[in-house]
């Protein structure tokens, strides 16, 4: 997948370059070709962000989705993050939370026209709101549907505000498109305070931390040591499409009927 | 002039005035996008494309005349084609300002409409396809000064600059290599924007970008042959080389019988076992709700009975036959770019493992988007309306043709004088 992605880069490099180079210089060139941006360089690469979410343990009860709209300020419209409702595994209801997946091999950064959306050095697929033209390829482009349009203004109040958190990010004005971002504020933020994401509750993502029943989990692969790595160490885990090679940074541990059993014991009525 | 000053031929303003009017509507339809947003359109998070991405793609493949017969003149020598190519050089501009003005509808920021120029990224293939649309913009700018330096009103006025502007003629051969090379590049682009999305299993195929510019060199020249004959029909100033458009009623034919071909192995290669998502897709153009459109509109009409009459001598003499079969061609073109800018959004594949059973959507056009799209068509029949008639854009006269091959010599010294 890698070696693919090289080679056609190099393909459109050698076809490209010249006639990009003959017809408005280098600078430009090298300024953007959907890469990490300058001032994302920072964002440490030995990092690499991943979630883990339990299909056993969810109960689709939307948690997340609301703190997520809360936390980010979406539309009321807009889902970063949607629980779609599964099979039944032994007479149980099923369900599987769809967030951006954050593909190492994401369609929708090799496609956008402008370069609006790009892989930051930790894997995170980040949206530069300021560049995005709204041309909407990306949302015809990605695989899981994780994309949004803002189709209007967004000026009204925010039905999720202040039940199930306050807002950490600015909207987005209307005619770009958006989607889930892995927190990466609240991230990039515990990083800096010295918390680990994935362990202190102010560092992880706001969906993680919502969810009452921890069907989340957050976390870096490249430490062996956090919650994600330890339980996809000892889990069978799938993730969505994988055929496509896209690599999701979203793992998903399958509804497993004794586990079920015990998480509803654990859970308070 | 002579229709103009006859009070009793009203058929002229008349239809100056309805297109005008659909003009008109269509900026108050854009006025209302601009302010309203994208939300008055019937565009969803599941079918972001919608009627206006159908309009851009028709326009910018209905323009293919202009590069052909560029090249056809300018590079492979067939200089009898000269006063074709000046009419397809003046429907490409307006096809491509066409298509720029529906996509600065369609972008959900229009005031952002130059990223594309300056943040560049040269793996999306929708990036080519601004960026050679805007070089081409430029190139056909070029070939068009010449026509807007021959007005009679430029002459009379401005008679140094028309000659100067008549002089940029002498770049039509580099012209015609640079629009060649943009041309087949994103034409066939268009097609491979499509075509690269795996996340839609019925538009990823190599083929789209071969049946985008395929498509495009049939429909192209068609368009241009359909106006060229009844702008002579319906104007008494204008003659037409009947010989000539014959030529390229006869190689319209011949290049159906390409797409045909093309086509049916596309289609053909789909339906063997079962794809998710892309088995659907060919299902819902084979038998479900885009059937009527693809058996009808796209194969029967807009390939097979256009291919049979263009192809026999007898029946492309006769004007009841061949008016309709390029029209016919013109508008399976469009049919197609919409057929296929929807099926791949009406099936979504589900983005679960287990789930094989695709999503079906939804799509009609929403008022506004009918009005606004009419709109910008509208402009595009009134421009070349107006350039039929005040810049003598269709003309075969033989005569004409030679004095402007002169003209382009002998004008600077006669200016000089002036």
């Amino acid at each position: 997948m890698d070696k693919n992605a090289i080679g056609r880069r190099k393909f459109l490099k050698l076809g490209l370059a010249g006639a990009a180079v003959a017809a408005a210089g280098p600078k430009l060139l090298a300024s953007n070709s959907g890469k990490a941006r300058k001032s994302d360089n920072d964002a440490e690469e030995t990092h690499s962000w991943a979630m883990v979410i339990d299909q056993s343990r969810c109960r689709g009860c939307g948690q997340c989705t609301l703190a997520c709209q809360a936390f980010n300020d979406t539309h009321p419209d807009i889902e970063w993050n949607r629980v779609i409702e599964t099979g039944e595994v032994g007479g149980q209801q099923t369900f599987i939370p769809v967030p951006c997946m954050h593909c190492e091999d994401a369609p929708c950064v090799h496609i956008c026209p402008v370069g609006a959306t790009y892989n930051r050095a930790d894997g995170i697929v980040m949206m530069d709101y300021d560049r995005c033209i709204g041309c909407r390829y990306c949302e015809v482009a990605c695989p899981y549907g994780c994309r949004s349009f803002n189709w209007e203004k967004f000026d009204d109040d925010n039905p999720a505000i202040p039940t199930y958190g306050q807002p950490q990010v600015a909207r987005r004005p209307r005619g770009v498109v958006e989607k889930c971002s892995f927190c990466f504020q609240r991230i990039d933020r515990g990083l800096e305070m010295g918390l680990k994401p994935g362990v202190d509750q102010a560092a992880t993502p706001a969906c993680v931390v919502a969810c009452p029943l921890g069907a989340r989990m957050f976390g870096d692969l490249n430490d062996p040591n956090s919650p994600v790595s330890k339980i996809l160490a000892h889990h069978a885990s799938f993730r969505l499409k994988e055929g496509l090679g896209t690599g999701p940074r979203v793992y998903y541990l399958p509804v497993h009927n004794e586990e079920s059993e015990e998480v509803i014991e654990e859970v308070p009525a | 002039m002579a229709l103009r000053t006859r009070p009793r031929n009203i058929l002229f303003p008349t239809w100056i005035a309805v297109l005008a009017l659909l003009v008109v509507a269509g900026i108050v339809g854009g006025i209302l996008v601009f302010s309203r947003g994208l939300i008055i359109t019937n565009l969803s998070d599941l079918v972001p494309w919608g009627l206006w991405i159908t309009i851009d793609l028709s326009a910018i493949a209905l323009s293919a005349g202009a590069f052909l017969f560029s090249a056809a003149v300018y590079l492979l020598g067939l200089k009898q084609f000269r006063p074709v190519a000046r009419t397809a050089v003046f429907i490409g501009i307006i096809g491509y300002s066409m298509a720029m003005l529906m996509l600065l509808l369609d972008i959900g920021r229009p005031d952002r409409f130059w990223h594309a120029l300056a943040f560049w990224n040269i793996h999306s293939p929708l990036w080519e396809v601004t960026m050679c649309v805007c070089l081409y913009f430029m190139v056909l700018t070029l070939e068009v000064i010449p026509i807007f330096g021959q007005a009679s009103w430029t002459r009379r006025r401005l008679p140094r600059l028309s000659g100067q502007m008549i002089r940029v003629h002498h770049l039509a051969p580099i012209l015609a290599v640079f629009g060649l090379v943009l041309s087949m590049l994103h034409q066939s682009s268009l097609g491979a924007t499509y075509g690269v999305l795996k996340a839609r299993p019925i538009w990823y195929r190599p083929g789209l970008a071969v049946l985008f510019i395929v498509s495009a060199i049939v429909a192209g020249p068609a368009l241009i042959v359909l106006a060229s004959k009844l702008t002579s029909k319906l104007s008494n100033k204008v003659s037409v080389n009947d010989h000539l458009l014959d030529q390229i009623m006869r190689f319209i034919g011949w290049a159906l019988v390409v797409y045909l071909y093309f086509r049916f192995w596309d289609a053909l290669a789909m339906s063997y076992t079962y794809e998710p998502a892309r088995s659907e897709g060919l299902n819902m153009l084979t038998r479900g709700p885009l059937a009527f459109n693809f058996w009808l509109g796209e194969i029967l009409l807009g390939i097979v009975i256009p291919m049979i009459i263009l192809l026999s001598s007898r029946f492309r003499r006769q004007p009841r036959l061949y008016l309709p079969a390029l029209a016919l061609v013109v508008l399976g073109l469009g049919i197609y770019r919409w057929d296929i800018n929807l099926v791949g959004q009406l099936v979504v594949a589900g983005a679960l493992p287990q789930e094989l059973v695709p999503v079906y959507t939804h799509y009609v056009p929403s008022l506004v988007e009918f009005v606004a799209g009419i709109g910008v068509i509208a402009y595009g029949i009134l421009a070349f309306t107006l350039g039929a008639r005040y810049l003598n854009v269709v003309n075969h006269d033989e005569q004409l043709s030679e004095g402007e091959a002169l003209k382009i010599k002998d004008l600077p010294p006669a200016t000089a004088k002036d």
